[in-house]
């Protein structure tokens, strides 16, 4: 969360001389981060982001304290000014206070006192200018106060129209609302309760507040308000939380309620508030303070060795040193035995275990000022089995070498997508909140994101793209079958797509494997190894050629490196014979079975197509020895008569 | 043909050849070595010769071969002399696929710090909020998950690790690296896709981030700050420093926000950077909640971990401002074939 500073503003908490930049400089390596200096007004404004757990920083008074702490270790001279708000004077009438209700389980604290008078006058310049400063609307004075005391010391308030309380009976409780009760807030807009929210009931069970997140319309401050009840509360941050998400009501007393803002902070938030309703407004103050607080938060001290330090930092810093800088923080701090015993102050609820002593200590130290090395301990040996990321990068490498694209496409796909992705559309994860209609479902096929690709490149005639990405299965009760994927789209010829992955294949030393079709299928699977797994498959559709491949299949087959196979003592007579085959005949089980023909046909490979005339190239070896003509021509007959009996082609030429 | 035949046939052949230096290289290679070759038909014949002479053979036959290399070799280099060659033809480039620039990243991410003895290693993408959050020291509606605008998927809850999300972060793989290893040293480096509610020019749906925890004994801020500043050197340059600074992350006590100083205006400031510095992610020592959930005992062990976008790491680098970063998940070739 981001907060607006004006240097003016925080000169007011804070005693130091220094120019904004250095400011900047070191409250951003010691502290909160401050990202931007903005000139507005004559003034130099700090945009700082505040951490979430640090809701006691999210105010003038919260960044002033901050740099009272932090600017001495760079050698700045600075003090946190003390609170000078007087307290809260006697009642010059007394108004009835609302009977309150209270319940300590959802409510830390309540501070209510009325003030009559209230001259609507227009916010002064001063203020308007800070608050138009922040970004924030002017109103009037009335309304404008109350967001300025918000922001100066961090603590929400709230002003209540008191005719309106006292009109409806003069009762608050503090409640949970019931399902289905309605409210309306102070800007018009209507809400059903979902039930459990923190509100705020009249006598009649109506709700009139959603305290520590915003006013509601029937009892906040209107034009015609002459009488106020102040009012600050503290309500369960959970509760807050809740309600103020469940709703999207993020107000900035919201978001400082659900970070655990500091009750106690509530009495200087009133004091203030009615010292600036008295000066601006010329109101005067018509009850006494009701201030319901049962349980004063307090932290439990933490104790801090000198060898916690030492472990975090690898350097060991005086404990006495470190006892000043907590106390800066207005942290209790006792040194006893090597040790530091730290008693947080009220607003730093994140100071709970000795490392968030550390943390403090550390940072206020300076980062800066440690070592920097690398380890000298042990590597880690144990390695998970299942992945192998040089292989991804090999196979990426080989397909790009190629002349093929890389592509990243994301893992959430549309309605029309999943559905062409083989499985059902119920058979499909479905995020439950998706961003956009194009992003639903978690894919489990990777082609028709490729194809996509393809058609979004209309100028490239002939385009492969490839990924390896992650398809998402559903099973039972577990998590989704995640499995890393090759796929590749192709609108390059099938016969080229097929032997650019048969070739990875080689590359990746997969020697082992088969690709099984039926005649006309526009289908193959890919089988890895003697047991056949299946890896992956091949489809064919409207020009376009599309692989999709399981790469833990790859990774349990692939090989480092080949097995060396001693060079030849006999020579291999390769020959091309020719064969006219009739339209329609699928050519992959011919050739398999002239490859099982006969052990000294070594290789048998498609070397040329033309029309129905199909040249294969055939290389006979036999290691024992060397072949003769007359050794070879029985086999060349054998395979003529093999095309010729198992799909009617014939040889073109004759046998010798 | 006996083996004195077939080595006269070679001696003739080698004095052929001399008489034929003349002849160009393609007209050599015809007549030698085509498929009815002199040389090719005569090579074929050994294989017929009684064992004993086919040895006898193999030794000239070998010499023939040499000196029909040296010949067509002659004949190029004679060729060459009177050839009239235009080098300020255009050439022909060959198809040049691209690796796709987050894999290029990744790849030198990986290589930087597996040379620091990290493992890589990899976590499902799709996770239970106990990974992604709750053993994150992130209990169920606690403030701080509001910074990640987390994506779930329609499911049932799990009873005990609660509802199936896509991983906000790569930071899942913190405890469950620890339960992979059961004890330290760890050193795991975990580079993954990641997912957000958000869309703009500089937030896509998905992402990638990379995620370092190192948890031993005797780990201190130290370690974390000289891994940062190896990173840092190797990837950007020499030369580029890191900084921490304070920040808050419900897994890491302490956490810093991390800054590398500017390569291009070596950290003096300039357009690019504002102030010398690029933000580009959080680190932190690791919570000893955190170490307990993954069953490593914090007052034995400490340990630090870091998660940075891998697309803000990348395009820091000099020339690589991409000003919209969507265009990385395009599959805009022109935009691809860049890189």
């Amino acid at each position: 969360m981001n907060i607006l500073i004006p240097h003016t503003w925080l000169l007011e908490h804070l005693s130091v001389e220094i120019e904004p930049k250095k400011l900047q400089e070191y409250l951003s390596l010691s502290g909160p981060s401050v990202e931007r200096i903005y000139e507005r007004a004559g003034d130099n404004v700090y945009d700082i982001e505040v951490t979430t757990n640090r809701a006691d920083a999210m105010s003038i008074r919260g960044i002033a304290r901050e740099a009272a702490a932090i600017l001495p270790q760079f050698g700045v001279e600075a003090k946190l000014k003390p609170l000078a708000n007087p307290e809260v004077p006697a009642p010059s009438e007394t108004l009835p206070l609302p009977t309150i209700t209270e319940n300590d389980q959802l409510n830390k604290r309540t501070l209510c006192v009325v003030l009559s008078n209230v001259n609507r006058a227009p916010t002064p310049d001063w203020m308007a200018d800070r608050l138009t400063a922040l970004e924030m609307n002017v109103h009037d004075a009335a309304i404008d106060i109350t967001n300025y005391i918000t922001h100066e010391l961090g603590h929400p308030c709230h002003a209540f129209d008191y005719d309106k309380l006292v009109a409806s009976g003069n009762q608050i409780t503090i409640t949970e609302a019931e399902a289905g009760e309605p409210f309306t807030l102070l800007d018009g807009v209507s809400y059903q309760a979902v039930g459990g929210e923190v509100v705020f009931k009249d006598g009649a069970g109506s709700i009139i507040d959603l305290p520590s997140i915003k006013g509601t319309a029937n009892s906040s401050v209107h034009a015609g308000t002459k009488r106020i009840m102040l009012l600050a509360e503290s309500i369960d941050a959970k509760k807050v939380r809740f309600a103020s998400m469940k709703h999207a009501i993020r107000t900035t007393a919201a978001q400082l309620m659900e970070k655990n803002a500091d009750p106690t902070l509530a009495i200087d938030v009133i004091r203030l508030g009615v010292q600036l309703y008295q000066k601006i407004c010329g109101a005067t103050v018509s009850s006494e303070l009701y201030d319901h607080f049962p349980h004063p938060n307090v932290h439990e001290a933490v104790t801090l060795s000198s060898t916690d330090l030492i472990r975090y930092l690898g350097v060991a810093i005086p404990l006495e040193e470190a006892k000043v800088m907590l106390e800066r923080l207005e942290c209790v701090v006792v040194v006893s035995n090597e040790s530091l015993i730290v008693t947080p102050p009220s607003f730093r609820p994140d100071l709970a275990i000795p490392a968030d002593i550390v943390e403090e200590v550390a940072r206020l130290y300076g980062y800066h000022k440690l070592p920097s090395r690398l380890m000298e301990s042990a590597i880690p040996t144990n390695r998970p089995t299942d992945t192998n990321f040089s292989l991804e990068e090999t196979i990426k490498e080989f397909l790009s070498t190629i002349g093929w694209q890389e592509v990243y496409t994301y893992s959430m796909v549309s309605e029309a997508e999943a559905a062409a992705s083989g499985f059902a559309l119920a058979e499909h994860l479905k995020l439950s909140n998706p961003l956009t209609d194009d992003k639903v479902y978690l894919r489990r096929s990777l082609i028709p994101s490729l194809s996509a690709v393809l058609t979004a490149n209309p100028m490239r005639q002939i385009l492969s793209v490839f990924e390896l990405a992650n398809v998402y299965h559903p099973t039972q009760n577990e998590l989704p079958q995640q499995t890393l994927t090759l796929g590749i789209v192709s609108s390059a010829e099938y016969r080229v797509v097929r032997g650019v992955l048969e070739a990875l294949l080689n590359k990746l030393h997969i020697s082992d494997y088969t690709i099984e079709t039926a005649a006309g299928s526009t289908e193959a699977i890919l089988l890895l190894g003697a047991d056949k797994v299946l890896a992956g498959s091949i489809s064919y559709a409207a020009g376009k050629t599309a692989v999709h491949i399981s790469v833990r299949a790859l990774v349990a087959h692939a090989q480092s490196h080949p097995t060396y196979k001693p060079q030849a003592s006999t020579a291999t007579i390769r020959e091309d014979l020719t064969f006219t085959l009739p339209k329609k005949t699928a050519v992959g089980p011919i050739m398999s079975e002239l490859k099982q023909l006969d052990p000294r046909v070594s290789s048998v490979e498609l070397s040329a197509v033309y029309n129905e005339n199909h040249t294969f190239t055939i290389d006979y070896h036999d290691p024992t020895e060397n072949l003769t003509s007359e050794q070879i021509a029985p086999l060349r007959k054998q395979l003529v008569a093999t095309v010729e009996k198992s799909s009617g082609g014939s040889l073109v030429g004759q046998l010798t | 043909m006996t083996g004195t035949a077939y080595i006269q046939q070679i001696q003739q052949m080698l004095l052929a050849l001399g008489a034929d230096a003349g002849l160009s290289v393609p007209a050599l290679q015809q007549k030698y070595l085509g498929a009815n070759g002199a040389f090719t038909v005569l090579a074929k014949q050994i294989a017929e010769l009684d064992p004993n002479d086919r040895k006898a053979a193999g030794r000239p036959l070998n010499e023939l071969k040499n000196a029909l290399a040296a010949a067509i070799a002659a004949a190029g280099s004679a060729e060459s002399a009177n050839d009239w060659v235009d080098l300020s033809l255009p050439g022909k480039k060959p198809a040049v696929g691209h690796i796709h620039p987050i894999s290029q990243a990744m790849a030198e991410i990986t290589r930087i710090f597996t040379s620091i003895g990290f493992t890589r290693v990899r976590y499902p993408e799709v996770d239970w909020d106990w990974y992604v959050f709750e053993s994150l020291n992130m209990p169920p509606d606690h403030p701080a998950r509001d910074e990640w605008e987390t994506f779930f998927v329609d499911r049932a809850p799990d009873s005990k690790k609660g509802q199936m999300v896509l991983t906000t972060h790569t930071s899942n793989g913190q405890v469950r690296e620890m339960e992979r290893l059961g004890e330290p040293p760890i050193r795991m480096i975990n580079i993954a896709r990641c997912y957000r509610r958000q869309q703009d020019v500089t937030h896509t749906q998905m992402f990638h981030q990379f995620e370092g925890l190192v948890v031993d004994t005797g780990i201190t801020i130290q370690h974390l700050k000289g891994t940062l500043d190896y990173f840092a050197e190797q990837f950007y340059g020499p030369g580029t420093k890191s900084r921490i600074r304070p920040f808050h992350f419900q897994f890491t006590e302490p956490s810093f926000e991390v800054d590398f100083s500017c390569h291009l205006c070596n950290g003096t400031g300039c357009k690019f950077c504002k102030s010398g510095w690029h933000e580009v992610g959080g680190c932190g020592m690791v919570h000893p909640n955190v170490l307990r959930a993954g069953g490593i005992d914090p007052d034995v062990y400490t340990g630090f971990a870091f998660g940075w976008g891998v697309e803000r790491t990348y395009t820091l680098k000099e020339g690589l401002a991409i000003d919209d970063i969507r265009l990385l998940y395009s599959g805009d070739l022109q935009f691809l074939e860049q890189f």
